[in-house]
């Protein structure tokens, strides 16, 4: 199932960058999202934004407000299918545990989530707001969206909330999303949709991915 | 998506995520928006491989030409 491209796909080039620069650039954008959300981005943050993309107020009961604070995503993945008591969910990209948390809460102590993020900030505030929260179905682990520390066919849905984006190749993300679902598992995504062609030169240039 | 192993992609809602944003945003030069998507894993080789073809997009053959 992996890995097999043909005639009648095409897949997205991957823009000659720095890919070590980028990342690092990432991190230190969402480092400062994560010790100061305060700070003012060129996106959204927080309670306005997570009301903004139409997450319920029970979604958010008991979840740490320095989580919330921190919140960065661009749509609901929760929006897109309710999760199931005992389900396994994968996030990828979780930033400070947001949607990680809500997840928690929905599949209950017989479920099981896994947020897995490149950046130690939003790590660090993703496990305090798991302990704050009393949730132990939820465990956060470093890594790349690119190589998830996650075994095969695992998980009954993976989320993701405004990072696909950030991740130069696309092609290798979801095929490591596609590797750690279940057959039949569901993928609901969170992400940008760009509606004008973007120059490639504009794909090389790192301070645009960020900014 | 399809390539990766999945089927049934679905644009399932989109938002403008960067208006009323303390900074602006080069994103907006690109006309972007934020959405949410799903889709789902192929149940099985049978159904990828059917989803595959059905990206084929043949051109009606000409006639009389």
């Amino acid at each position: 199932m992996r890995g097999v491209s043909n005639d009648m796909t095409q897949t997205i080039g991957i823009p000659a960058i720095d890919l070590e620069a980028l990342r690092q650039a990432i991190q230190d954008e969402y480092a400062l999202v994560a010790d100061q959300p305060e700070h003012g981005f060129h996106f959204l943050v927080g309670r306005p934004l997570a009301q903004l993309l139409g997450y319920q107020p029970d979604w958010l009961e008991g979840i740490p407000e320095p989580t919330i604070a921190s919140f960065a995503g661009t749509g609901n993945p929760f929006s897109a299918g309710p999760l199931q008591p005992g389900e396994h969910v994968v996030d990828v990209g979780c930033g400070g545990g947001i949607d990680s948390l809500i997840a928690a809460k929905m599949v209950g102590p017989v479920g099981a989530v896994v947020g897995v993020d490149m950046t130690p900030a939003m790590l660090a505030k993703a496990r305090a707001s798991a302990v704050a929260a009393r949730l132990d179905n939820v465990e956060f682990r470093e890594g790349f969206g690119e190589a998830l520390a996650v075994e095969d066919d695992w998980a009954d849905l993976v989320i993701s909330n405004g990072v696909l984006n950030l991740m130069p190749d696309k092609d290798a993300a979801l095929r490591e999303m596609a590797r750690v679902l279940k057959p039949g598992g569901r993928l609901q995504i969170g992400d940008i949709l760009v509606q004008k062609a973007v120059p490639q030169s504009a794909k090389e240039d790192i301070s645009l991915w960020t900014g | 998506m399809t390539a990766a192993g999945f089927v049934g992609f679905e644009i399932h809602s989109r938002t403008d995520v960067y208006a009323g944003a303390e900074q602006s945003s080069s994103a907006a030069n690109f006309g972007t928006l934020g959405i949410t998507f799903r889709a789902r894993k192929a149940v099985s080789d049978d159904e990828w491989q059917a989803a595959l073809l059905a990206l084929s997009c043949e051109l009606p053959q000409a006639s009389g030409v």
